[in-house]
């Protein structure tokens, strides 16, 4: 936190990653606000917040906790996960581009999540979290052993690539075999949507929320070790091997569980990081949160616009996503190429 | 081999047309195609399963299997990427979302989608060239990045085109399958309006083989040789582009076809243009009629889409692809 001036007086200075950091809970706290208060049923700034002091009436309370407070806090800790696990699998591969969506995890966890539905329609959704972890781990392996040997990040991610398209095709060919009924539902799910949430979604993805500050305190120096390249990372006695492993796992672990929950949040993954590494050149856990907590960010922004856009049943929320992100996360890429450019 | 392989390839072609012709729901024997062909009458059902919907099936089974090879062939060549292909590239996944926001927003008939779709696969090709410029691989000789940002591309206006599904539930019924790259008799029409768009870039690439063999030397080679070299591979991917985004027009994105079938042409032709254009072009047709022969008769009565076929073939293709050019003996 402090540091030394020049003229030998301690001086407090916030390290470039933190005041991006208070800006970014600054703006958490009025798009909180903001999307509490907006919507078909509206609550002025008042109600919103003194709501305590000053009794809703049935409709208001309704949309207030039923609906947008649980809608809120899923799509904060899914854009929290997918982010988190893009930044991780962005050291891992050494390359900006990096995202479980890109390397067939989600998809992986999906097809687990479609086999199960056909299979087994009648089976109760708790099960569904624990199909998308297996699902998601069993392509991490296939990953694991189809580049076994091979630590290059770019023929990596190619691989995920190949397995992301094969398996793409998959969940085409289980589509036709689902029922009408629940191939409708998992329509909506598929484009990555907020609508069905409600507390139960919450209280399954608040776990791995809780815990994912634990994986970034663990993972966070390894990470940062890896960014610095694979012989500087080995020569500080990192084991490459079972940090890539373990990186992997936790990337599956979180991205899976946001994917259970509201469907793949496509290129979130690529973006958040992407955004937040524009913003402030912070390195290892600080950039693992500053990422996350964009991540989180631009799915709640995104999820007000989708409730808002003036359609009567909303957009979802992941297509509204592709659809702000792309142009932000180009000028995010322009802006680092040009701050790399100019600063060497 | 080399010299025989036109002429092989030309009558596993043929064969390739009567099985599609005949076989499916009911069997019709060669003398009874040649009879729905030589004297069609409305009354006999054979004739009619023939002429309505086999005939234009197999029809654009062809021309999009032999469009899109051809265009992968020189994707790879003028890229110099093993792994460049319309679908890889963006064209594809750019040439779908011009059609169905031309569909759904601007109300566009299907006549006037062919031009949408060549400007939508032009534009994804660029959007793919410019992020690989932008995630600035300066010293990426094997043109990896290319790729990863196609597929990031595609991701974005898969995402999109998606988003216009929703929107509009009645006609959703009718492109959704389409997009799933579904070579159907339903597409005839289609296939009616634009097959010649895919002709004209299937000539001006067989026009432009002999200089793009000689660019293949190297562009200081080919320059010396009195080839214009930028105006040579503007011409070749424009020709590239043309054709596979009418091949989308038609219908739908079809993956597998542009990455797979050069690799498998050129052992047997050669590197030469001449040659690997009008082979990936014979052999990628009857590789789409074999693909959908599988999608009709595997899963019967349930129909797959063709596509989702090619594309679970090309995604196992493309994993082995990448094990042979970036894994065998790469540096780590």
């Amino acid at each position: 936190m402090s540091s030394r001036a020049l003229d030998g007086r301690r001086v407090l200075r916030l390290p470039g990653g933190m005041q991006i950091g208070l800006a970014n809970l600054a703006a958490a706290l009025a798009l909180t606000l903001a999307s509490l208060g907006l919507g078909a049923v509206s609550l002025s700034w008042g109600e919103t917040r003194l709501d305590l002091l000053a009794p809703l009436d049935a409709d208001q309370a309704f949309a207030l906790y039923q609906v947008r407070l649980p809608r809120l806090l899923l799509g904060f800790m899914a854009g929290w996960s997918v982010a988190l696990a893009g930044a991780m699998l962005q050291s891992l591969a050494r390359n900006p581009l990096a995202d479980p969506s890109l390397l067939g995890l989600s998809q992986g966890a999906m097809v687990a999540i479609m086999v199960l539905t056909v299979l087994a329609p009648g089976l109760p959704p708790a099960w569904l979290p624990v199909a998308a972890l297996l699902g998601g781990l069993a392509v991490a392996a296939l990953l694991l052993a189809l580049v076994r040997g091979h630590a290059g990040g770019l023929a990596v991610l190619l691989m995920g690539i190949a397995l992301e398209s094969t398996l793409s095709a998959v969940t085409a060919v289980l589509v036709l075999y689902t029922p009408p009924e629940t191939s409708h539902a998992l329509a909506g799910w598929m484009a990555g949507s907020l609508a069905l949430a409600d507390w139960p979604r919450v209280t399954m993805l608040a776990p791995w929320f809780a815990a994912s500050p634990i994986a970034i305190l663990l993972l966070g120096r390894a990470l940062r070790l890896i960014d610095l390249g694979a012989p500087m990372a080995m020569a500080l006695g990192l084991d490459a091997a079972r940090t890539r492993v373990a990186v992997l796992i936790v990337a599956v672990l979180l991205s899976s569980a946001a994917l259970t929950a509201v469907g793949p949040l496509m290129f979130l993954g690529v973006m958040a990081p992407q955004l937040a590494a524009a913003l402030s050149p912070a390195s290892g856990r600080a950039r693992l949160v500053l990422a996350a907590l964009t991540g989180g960010l631009l799915v709640t922004a995104a999820d007000m616009l989708a409730r808002n856009a003036g359609t009567d049943i909303g957009l979802p929320v992941g297509l509204v996503l592709v659809t702000l992100g792309a142009p932000l996360f180009v000028l995010a890429m322009r802006m680092r190429l040009f701050l790399r450019m100019s600063s060497s | 081999m080399r010299r025989g392989f036109p002429v092989l390839a030309a009558l596993a072609l043929a064969l390739c047309l009567l099985l599609a012709l005949s076989a499916g729901e009911s069997w019709i024997p060669p003398s009874g195609i040649w009879a729905a062909l030589a004297r069609f009458d409305e009354t006999r059902q054979a004739d009619v399963i023939v002429i309505y919907q086999r005939l234009p099936r197999a029809l654009i089974a062809m021309l999009a299997g032999a469009a899109l090879s051809m265009s992968g062939a020189v994707l790879q060549g003028v890229l110099r990427n093993p792994l460049a292909s319309p679908s890889l590239v963006g064209i594809n996944a750019g040439a779908a979302l011009a059609v169905v926001a031309g569909a759904f927003l601007l109300g566009l008939e299907p006549r006037a989608q062919g031009s949408a779709a060549l400007a939508g696969g032009g534009l994804g090709f660029l959007a793919s060239l410019g992020v690989a410029r932008l995630a600035g691989h300066a010293h990426d000789p094997r043109g990896l990045a290319l790729i990863l940002s196609g597929a990031i591309v595609s991701m974005f206006l898969g995402g999109l085109t998606q988003a216009l599904l929703l929107s509009d539930p009645a006609l959703r019924q009718d492109y959704l399958g389409w997009l799933g790259g579904n070579v159907s008799h339903v597409h005839a029409e289609r296939l009616a309006d634009f097959w010649w768009l895919a002709a004209l870039g299937m000539a001006a690439m067989l026009l432009l083989a002999r200089r793009l063999s000689l660019l293949a030397l190297g562009a200081e080679k080919a320059a010396s040789l009195g080839i214009d070299v930028a105006r040579t591979q503007l011409l070749a991917l424009g020709a590239a582009v043309l054709a596979s985004a009418s091949a989308v027009a038609i219908c739908g994105p079809l993956g597998f076809l542009g990455l797979v079938v050069p690799h498998l042409v050129r052992p047997l032709t050669g590197a030469r243009f001449g040659a690997l254009l009008p082979g990936c072009a014979l052999a990628g047709a009857c590789l789409c009629l074999l693909a959908d022969l599988i999608a009709r008769m595997a899963l019967a009565p349930l129909a797959l889409h063709t596509g989702v076929v090619l594309e679970l073939l090309g995604g196992i293709a493309f994993m082995l692809m990448v094990r042979r050019f970036y894994l065998r003996g790469a540096e780590a």
